[in-house]
């Protein structure tokens, strides 16, 4: 116990980080570096832990002739990373020729002895997506299709919001921008832990149970769900299942699932997503394939377990052989209060803060713009 | 509101409060994000704690066994160099039985078994007080949102392994997604 009290308190020995912190962008890159601060990075020790704090700033230029709509970083501290790795992406950019932007990166890695001298952090151009859903880079995370569904659902929520304004002018903009403001701040969220190497086994858990999904099936979705399950017991799902069927006329090489969870109250939450764990995933026309993962989710909310029934499944992300992605429509999340359950996309919560911080008209000029 | 001492969120992390003192540390957390984010720390450092543990071999029962081994062959010692009185006289007889007890109720304390705790071993992805973060043993990496309000961050987890969070950077203006992964 004193080893805790003491891992607690963090000594005062801060040491500078100068030239530990490597930008690659890329031989032939859309965007070029033209500053950069590492601010107060430091280091300190808590106990017997080693913690460093990197605080980055980083300005990129739009050296391409294209208008900039996302970009995503790859964030790897090859010493400390323990089998993980980093990403830090802004999407809804819309950031034209020769025009720079700036993009923060706060990390802190922690590990119990001193770091050997080196770099400490590799930060990498992952993607650069483009106004035409073009895409340049590496794209070791798949940055590129996940830019690019951003950039749809961006398009999906615009497209909602300059409606409304067509429809029911400024008051009825500023009304649905107070709904979705206020259906984000009621949305009810759990605190979820991954675990991706089996649990020990425990009898606090309580009996393993398999729990049957439910399906949402979109009537526009590419795909159709099936049947599935995952393994329940007390706050912990793990190894979900889920059988779809392509029932578009196209290839599918990716598919992306929602998970929902009701708590004993009958309380819904969303778990997390599910996409397939193929890379390879091949899916023609007509024919099944299985999404699946050998993980575990464990569920709290304010520090205390939360028992999981139920499990509703609904199909979030499509991408057929030729590239090009669905995302559910609006009226599809409207339907059966999904949209109560789901956080906003991207471009909603940017409306939603743009509306916030700058008004109603601000808001009005920004719809114009697209 | 009157918020804990940190050796109460402390003992609370490691589940070391008696019934009452639990229970009302359970009851201010529900609605104290302050100090849940310290529980949140203790229990982060606590997971350090294995790695920094070096006493954790320690068999006590063999060590109560041999304890009392010594006290019982102190006591057939004494019997030896005995000449006068009674071998078994009560206050003898009483002081051995008294020193047998308490070292047996000590090793029954020291091994008795606790309450089964799932583990969490391997790699951990999950949302902190103020990031996202992948974890195994004591290392860790986190992608911080600094300075930006918990109940404007999204957060989603994918159940391939991954945490993000999503906000609206305060300095940048931009909305931003951090992710962590396990490779």
């Amino acid at each position: 116990m004193l080893a805790l009290l003491g891992a607690g308190a963090a000594l005062a020995q801060d040491v500078p980080i100068e030239g530990r912190v490597n930008i690659n962008l890329g031989k032939d890159s859309p965007v070029a570096l033209v500053g950069m601060s590492t601010g107060d990075s430091h280091s300190s020790s808590r106990g017997a832990a080693l913690v460093l704090d990197l605080h980055m700033a980083l300005t990129l230029r739009n050296t391409g002739a294209s208008r900039i709509h996302g970009v995503a970083l790859r964030v790897v501290s090859q010493e400390i990373t323990v089998g993980g790795k980093g990403s830090v992406s802004i999407p809804s950019l819309n950031i034209g020729p020769g025009e720079s932007f700036p993009i923060r990166i706060d990390m802190q890695l922690m590990r119990p002895t001193q770091v050997a001298g080196g770099p400490l952090v590799d930060v990498n151009l992952d993607g650069v997506l483009f106004e035409d859903l073009s895409c340049y880079g590496p794209d070791r995370l798949s940055s590129c299709r996940t830019l690019t569904a951003w950039d749809l659902e961006a398009q999906r929520d615009r497209e909602h919001f300059k409606h409304i304004l067509a429809q029911a002018g400024p008051k009825g903009l500023r009304q649905a921008m107070l709904d979705s403001i206020g259906r984000q701040s009621a949305r009810p969220q759990l605190d979820v832990r991954v675990l991706r190497a089996p649990a020990v086994t425990s009898a606090a858990l309580g009996p393993v149970h398999t729990e049957q999904f439910a399906f949402l099936d979109f009537p526009d979705s590419p795909l159709q769900p099936l049947d599935g399950w995952a393994q329940v017991a007390g706050n912990e799902a793990r190894s979900p299942r889920i059988q779809v069927r392509n029932r578009s006329a196209q290839t599918i090489k990716y598919v992306e699932l929602g998970w929902l969870v009701s708590d004993p109250g009958g309380q819904q939450y969303l778990a997390a997503s599910l996409p397939a764990s193929d890379p390879a995933l091949y899916l023609p026309a007509g024919k099944t394939a299985r999404v699946e993962q050998d993980t575990a989710l464990r569920f709290t909310r304010a520090g205390q377990p939360v028992s999981i029934q139920g499990a509703v499944g609904f199909v979030s992300r499509v991408q057929f052989a030729d590239g090009k992605l669905w995302v559910p429509s609006r009226a599809d999340l409207e339907r059966d209060s999904l949209v109560k359950v789901l956080p906003a996309s991207a471009e909603e919560q940017r409306l939603n803060d743009l509306y916030l911080k700058r008004g109603l008209d601000a808001l009005v000029q920004e719809l114009k713009k697209y | 509101m009157k918020h804990p001492d940190q050796e109460t969120l402390a003992l609370h992390a490691g589940g070391d409060l008696g019934p009452i003192a639990r229970w009302r540390a359970r009851r201010h957390l529900a609605r104290c994000a302050q100090c849940r984010e310290e529980v949140a720390g203790f229990d982060q450092y606590r997971q350090l704690l294995p790695s920094l543990d070096d006493s954790q071999d320690v068999h006590w029962s063999r060590l109560a066994a041999e304890m009392k081994a010594n006290i019982r062959l102190g006591l057939a010692a004494g019997e030896c160099v005995s000449v006068a009185g009674p071998v078994w006289s009560g206050a003898r007889v009483g002081v051995a039985l008294a020193s047998v007890a308490v070292l047996l109720a000590t090793g029954v304390v020291l091994e008795h078994p606790g309450p089964t705790v799932a583990r969490e071993t391997g790699v951990v992805v999950q949302a902190t007080a103020d990031g996202v973060q992948v974890r195994e043993g004591g290392q860790s990496m986190g992608l911080m949102h600094s300075g930006t309000n918990k109940e404007a961050v999204t957060y989603q987890v994918g159940a391939q392994g991954s945490v993000e969070a999503r906000y609206v950077d305060a300095e940048t203006g931009y909305v931003t997604v951090n992710k962590v992964d396990v490779e």
